[in-house]
């Protein structure tokens, strides 16, 4: 490579189709969307739409919004991160691991209506799971309050496409954690915990935030599942958004936009908190 | 003068007592010049097209019945949106359409809601995909109107259509309404719910489901409309509604799943609160889930739906002779079968029209008597109150 | 295979095959006697015409996604890693607008700034369907195609390559991308599930895709969209089994330059 050529410009060039692209096709019509967010009805401009959003419904509709996504990022990552490694490292046959990496990649976009109905038909009053609990275990999960439909309920059926997306994410970089290290660490004497403590998960943290950060936007983002499964009960961003911008009853689309752009803050200080973060556990990964 | 014209000088004049402001009355004027400049040049299209066929008609006893034919079937297409096939036999209706008159239908989005029916007209205007012909709630019909998404048209059996339900000048006409029923699983549920406080005993815990939110669902903020009125409220107050299902809810009654002809069938809601046409479906689709029905007589609400026309529809020919046989005889008994009440239903009756086993098949016209429409004022007020309340005493 | 190892995957099965069986054993049920066992709703999905028609439309939406997705975002991710590095976080930022951004509110926008345009990219799936879809694709392929970068190292590779006299196409294509082959693959397989499942956008531009088809017999049907759900589970396992074959053999054992150190 001639080190006397000026790499700067030629560098940004590769990057320009991509640019383009996302300009097109997303920052225009978000771009839209945001600015319609300080429109008023009659035209002009107002903060009203957004500086109402700290009232109820709304706020309560972030504060669960918020807490489910977190909740089904940190489980799905956890258990997304342990299945993915039971299958893809410990002399699993190679078998399990494609079927598994597939079928995650369909459950990762397996939602509304049909996900709602398979677990209502499995945890509802007179789900199969239900019914199984209460004649042959004598467990009755309804008499203890139970509910599938809930914001447990819905964390419960999130989890359904957030670990498969965990699994798919992270295949790579386990893959990529290679198997030499382990064998050199027990070689050294390590214990499992020891390897993992010290060596796997530092390496694996980059990516392994990297994809709690996915799982979070992936679940605040989702509401067709939430809504085949309450009917709206459980208040979500996204519902709201869509009763505001297309529904039968509510009218007031700069309402919808100005949650966009509340869900687009969060989101944003999601992504603020992660570069220190990540800045140190790719200190770590080296 | 001719009754609709009558009622077209009434409504004008009462706009201009309105007294719209200023910057309203501009974009209304400038609206409408768009709208006369948008209509005129699909008719010159049109006319270049079918090399000479005249622009459509605004009045179907003028044009005569076999000139819209004979143009609709050059045109050879219809584009409709949002008709669920069992909706009201809305599927019946489709095909006999399309059998009758060799014209196929392509049926878009048939969940959609009105307000993605107005948003068609508007996103695909110019595109041949544009639905011809839209069926909304009334407000939306109101609201498609004041945006001139419609064309003016008068079918010919126009004036046999009850005033409260049609738009004077002929932007939209009413063509079926229903009333809020209680469906309920005769195998599941032992005492059959009759009335409006019925739903309140404790035997029906976990059972009650409405067919949505009312946050979106157009039938769940007419079942919450008819539990007002079952529960001493009125069509101006709907807060005894909404306090119905917070009772509902914090004694267990209420599950808030959605019914769906999957829900009813697999025992999942064993009571839906839904229109009657809706249910009165479902006791012929699902024999083994035993569904019987009642429209509880201590609260009867009804809401009627409304056929309109797309102002730049690509077929215009086609979408006038699908409204001149909805409001045929034979179209508007195809909805008495689907159990719904066609907005003929008192000009037929009177002429004797109706067979006598369509009748059987609803509940009592007595109770049918008592039924009760919103007008949009109220809808609108119902629904901000509907926004306000619901989330927080009803929802979680 | 040790005991955790075997425990977290019985666990896993469980947890995602039971709600499949649950609706299974609805979908075997028909009227009139409303129990089992029938197969009466496979049979009328299986002839009805629309589900035909849609799923072909959606797979070759499908495929037309993966290959435009890769083709822009394999480049630039190869390129930010190697010679960008501060940009990776600019545009890992950029890949969480398309959660932020509903679909419902982006395919207004869309269909507003694209209403003139002309007939072949507006009015068909192939035009502005894809172009939004490869959008959808952006988060999951990023992250994945990130994750895959990060593992190989990306300075030695394109210098040993290089230094053996190759160009960059050649680079690109016979040195890296094997490497990240796993990445890529992820990538296409979560590509491939969004546009099997994506609803709205293509509901609101009123084309006729399959998940469209899955949703109108869910809201119509009873018993036929349990057994619909589970086709189209099925079918879509069944596409990216073949992408795995696919993507296997293409490739031959992966370049020994990575484990060379």
């Amino acid at each position: 490579m001639k080190s006397g050529r000026r790499r700067l410009p030629l560098a940004w060039i590769v990057t320009v189709p991509f640019f383009a692209y996302a300009v097109a096709f997303l920052f225009l019509p978000a771009g839209e969307v945001l600015a319609g967010a300080f429109k008023g009805v009659h035209g002009g401009w107002t903060l009203s739409n957004v500086t109402g959003l700290r009232h109820q419904p709304y706020l309560n509709a972030f504060k669960t919004s918020i807490e489910v996504s977190l909740v089904t990022a940190l489980i799905g990552g956890i258990a997304g991160l342990g299945l993915a490694y039971a299958a893809i490292r410990e002399g699993t046959p190679r078998a399990i691991r494609s079927a598994l990496t597939t079928f995650s990649g369909v459950a990762a976009n397996f939602g509304g209506i049909p996900l709602a109905f398979a677990f209502i038909a499995t945890l509802g009053s007179i789900g199969i799971a239900t019914q199984f609990m209460k004649n042959q275990l004598h467990i009755d999960i309804y008499a203890q309050n139970f509910t599938l439909f809930s914001k447990t309920g819905v964390e419960i059926v999130y989890l359904y496409f957030q670990i498969p997306l965990m699994i798919l994410v992270i295949a790579p970089a386990i893959d990529g954690l290679k198997r030499e290290w382990r064998e050199a660490a027990s070689n050294l004497g390590a214990s499992a915990f020891q390897f993992w403590r010290h060596v796997g998960i530092p390496v694996l943290m980059p990516s392994i935030l990297g994809a709690v950060i996915l799982l979070f936007g992936n679940s605040f983002a989702a509401y067709a599942t939430a809504y085949g499964l309450t009917s709206g009960a459980v208040s979500l961003v996204p519902i709201l958004i869509g009763y505001y911008y297309t529904g039968n009853v509510l009218d007031n689309p700069h309402l919808a936009q100005a949650m966009a752009f509340g869900m687009f803050v969060v989101l944003a200080l999601m992504m603020i908190a992660y570069i220190p973060l990540q800045r140190r556990a790719a200190r770590w990964a080296k | 003068m001719e009754d609709y014209e009558e009622q077209e000088v009434e409504f004008w004049r009462k706009l201009e007592e309105e007294g719209m402001s200023r910057s309203s009355m501009l974009r209304r004027s400038i609206a409408a010049a768009a709208g006369l400049t948008v209509l005129s040049s699909p008719g010159i299209a049109l006319a270049s097209r079918f090399g000479g066929a005249a622009a459509p008609p605004l009045r179907g006893k003028t044009a005569g019945l076999k000139t819209i034919i004979a143009n609709a079937k050059q045109e050879g297409k219809l584009n409709t949106i949002a008709l669920p096939p069992d909706w009201a036999n809305y599927g019946e209706i489709l095909s006999t359409f399309k059998t009758k008159y060799g014209i196929s239908i392509t049926n878009d989005n048939p969940d959609g809601s009105s307000a993605q029916e107005n948003q068609a007209i508007v996103s695909l205007k110019g595109d041949s995909r544009a639905p011809d012909v839209v069926d909304v709630s009334p407000g939306f019909a109101i609201s498609g109107t004041r945006s001139d998404l419609y064309a003016r048209y008068l079918n010919t059996n126009f004036g046999t259509i009850p005033n409260s339900m049609k738009d004077g000048r002929g932007y939209w006409t009413g063509d079926y309404w229903g009333a809020v029923s209680i469906g309920y699983n005769s195998n599941l549920v032992k005492t059959p719910p009759k009335t409006w406080q019925d739903l309140l005993k404790s035997d029906y815990k976990g059972k009650v489901a409405l067919n949505g939110s009312p946050l979106t669902s157009g039938s769940a903020v007419a079942g919450v409309f008819a539990a007002a009125l079952g529960n001493g409220g009125s069509l101006s107050d709907i807060s005894p509604g909404i306090d119905f299902f917070a009772k509902l809810k914090s004694s267990g009654n209420f599950i808030p799943v959605q019914s769906t002809p999957q829900t009813v069938a697999s025992g999942q809601t064993p009571i839906s609160i839904d229109w009657d046409y809706l249910n009165l479906a479902y006791t012929k689709e699902f024999p083994s889930a035993g569904w019987k029905v009642v429209v509880p007589s201590d609260g009867v609400y009804g809401a009627y739906y409304c056929q309109a026309i797309n102002a730049n529809a690509p077929h215009p020919w086609a979408a006038r002779l699908w409204e001149e046989f909805l409001y045929s005889d034979q179209g508007q008994l195809l909805w008495l079968k689907g159990y719904s009440h066609p907005a003929r239903f008192q000009d037929m009756s009177k002429r004797n029209v109706i067979p006598k086993a369509l009748l059987a098949a609803l509940p009592a016209a007595s109770i049918y008597a008592k039924v009760k429409f919103a007008n949009s004022t109220q809808q609108t007020a119902a629904k901000a109150k509907i926004a306000s309340d619901w989330p927080s005493k009803v929802g979680s | 295979m040790t005991l955790s190892a075997a425990v977290w995957l019985f666990l896993g099965i469980a947890y995602f095959l039971i709600p499949l069986v649950a609706t299974f054993l609805f979908s075997l049920r028909a009227e009139p006697s409303g129990k089992c066992c029938h197969l009466k709703s496979y049979g009328f999905v299986v002839h009805n015409g629309d589900f035909w028609h849609t799923l072909r439309i959606s797979f070759m939406l499908a495929i037309e996604t993966i290959v435009i997705s890769l083709a822009i975002f394999v480049p630039t991710v190869y390129w930010v890693h190697l010679k960008l590095p501060r940009l990776r976080p600019v545009i890992a930022f950029l890949a969480l607008i398309p959660f932020v951004v509903p679909p419902i509110v982006l395919v207004i926008g869309l269909l507003n700034v694209y209403r003139g345009t002309p007939a072949w990219f507006y009015a068909k799936p192939w035009g502005i369907l894809a172009a939004v879809y490869v959008i959808l694709a952006f988060p999951y392929m990023f992250f994945a195609l990130d994750a895959g970068f990060r593992s190989i190292d990306v300075h030695t590779l394109t210098e040993a390559s290089q230094s053996l006299g190759a160009s960059w196409p050649t680079t690109l294509f016979k040195v890296i991308l094997p490497n990240i082959r796993v990445a890529a693959l992820a990538g296409s397989f979560l590509a491939l599930a969004i546009v099997m499942g994506e609803f709205t956008i293509a509901n609101l531009s009123q084309f006729h895709t399959f998940p469209i088809f899955l949703q109108y017999v869910n809201e119509t049907q009873a018993y036929p969209a349990a057994a619909l759900t589970l086709l189209s589970f099925g079918i879509t396992w069944a596409a990216m089994l073949s992408l795995l074959f696919v993507g296997r053999g293409r490739t031959s054992r992966p370049t020994l330059i990575a484990g060379g150190r």
